[in-house]
């Protein structure tokens, strides 16, 4: 209820602006409506101009180019505040769950996908596209899952999916219990290289 | 009499409004995995030109869309175009048969839940649809008249789009 009016508060304040963005980009962009043949100047005004009509029209265009870059940069701001704002009430910190990717070095594995079970229920199943995988290995930090727990006890699964040593199928597994306290939980699957092994690791790490 | 071609007339009327809702919207993103290679993403091809075949083994005319959609990939990858076979089998053992013995030389994706056909609003097969750069689905055919010219001239329409300059 806290979060719907709030959200509704929030559009009723950003509706009159993005009306008035998108009249102005109308408007920028057919100059000719909005600046139409200039009307006849009168006599006194025309021999006393220090500026032609052109210089006129291209400080106006200025203007208004500027005013559409002014009221883009509030609906970028706006946006970025809305999406914390939509962050902080889906998930409060109360209840909040994160699971985050990463991977170091994969000389031994090569990801192709993870699902993860959160007390017995499937919650996420995400395919990684080389790209994906590539951006990892470069030491990006994925996102994987962001949810609501309860606090108490609970478990976390997590199926790996890819090709291991010698470009065979390999599936792992990896769990973890842990504890749901007051706070967000944040928890990492670290894909990792066992040297001496010659084999992939797969860890889950609780942040506390 | 009458009532039959009406009734025929408004289900065919409902097929095309379906299809037709997603022209000009942007195309729903998906991943999939391929039957060989790696998975792919739909919007990691942004700013390419992509069409997207849907197929399925017991579908009498994919195999010739699927040629078809070959023959167009060996001619305009050079200059950009994407090209994604998307299964929507049943049975995924039997499409990958089928993938096997109509080797494409573009990805042949699996679609197991169907959720990226229904995505799109696929009610008959083989469906061609055609995204352009900015990744908005442009045309779309529920017909196996692959080798029409007019696919040759959208698919040459897609690639002379040029990529939109952003502002960011």
């Amino acid at each position: 209820m806290n979060m719907n009016s709030t959200l509704r508060s929030l559009l009723r304040a950003l509706w009159p602006l993005l009306l008035t963005a998108q009249a102005v980009s109308v408007s920028a962009a057919s100059p000719a409506d909005v600046d139409p043949a200039p009307a006849p100047a009168p006599a006194s005004a025309a021999t006393g101009a220090a500026s032609s009509p052109s210089d006129d029209a291209a400080a106006g265009t200025r203007a208004l180019d500027e005013q559409i870059q002014g009221l883009k940069k509030d609906v970028v701001d706006l946006n970025k505040d809305l999406f914390v704002l939509e962050e902080e009430l889906l998930f409060p910190a109360n209840t909040q769950v994160a699971v985050f990717v990463s991977v170091d070095v994969g000389d031994f594995f090569a990801l192709d996908s993870v699902t993860l079970k959160i007390d017995n229920h499937d919650v996420s199943n995400y395919l990684y596209t080389p790209r994906e995988v590539s951006a990892l290995l470069r030491g990006g930090v994925q996102r994987l899952y962001v949810g609501n727990l309860k606090a108490g006890q609970h478990e976390l699964l997590a199926l790996f999916n890819g090709k291991g040593p010698h470009d065979r199928d390999y599936r792992r597994a990896a769990n973890i219990r842990f504890e749901k306290g007051v706070g967000a939980k944040y928890l990492e699957l670290k894909i990792t290289d066992h040297q001496r092994a010659q084999q992939p690791e797969f860890e889950i790490k609780d942040w506390e | 009499m009458m009532a039959a071609i009406l009734i025929g007339a408004t289900a065919a009327l409902a097929a095309t409004s379906a299809s037709n809702g997603l022209i000009g919207r942007p195309a729903p993103d998906f991943v999939l995995p391929a039957v060989a290679g790696s998975n792919v993403r739909l919007s990691e091809f942004r700013g390419q030109p992509v069409m997207i075949s849907f197929w399925s083994s017991r579908c009498g005319l994919c195999a010739a869309q699927l040629t078809a959609m070959d023959r167009y990939y060996g001619t305009y990858r050079s200059s950009g175009l994407i090209v994604l076979g998307v299964s929507v089998e049943d049975d995924q053992q039997r499409a990958i048969d089928y993938a096997h013995a109509h080797a494409a030389s573009f990805p042949l994706l699996l679609d197991k839940d169907k959720s990226v056909g229904r995505a799109f609003g696929i009610e008959r097969l083989p469906t061609t649809v055609l995204i352009d750069r900015a990744g908005q689905v442009r045309f779309m055919h529920s017909d196996d008249r692959a080798g029409d010219p007019s696919y040759v001239a959208q698919i040459r329409a897609l690639l002379d789009d040029r990529p939109e300059r952003s502002d960011r």
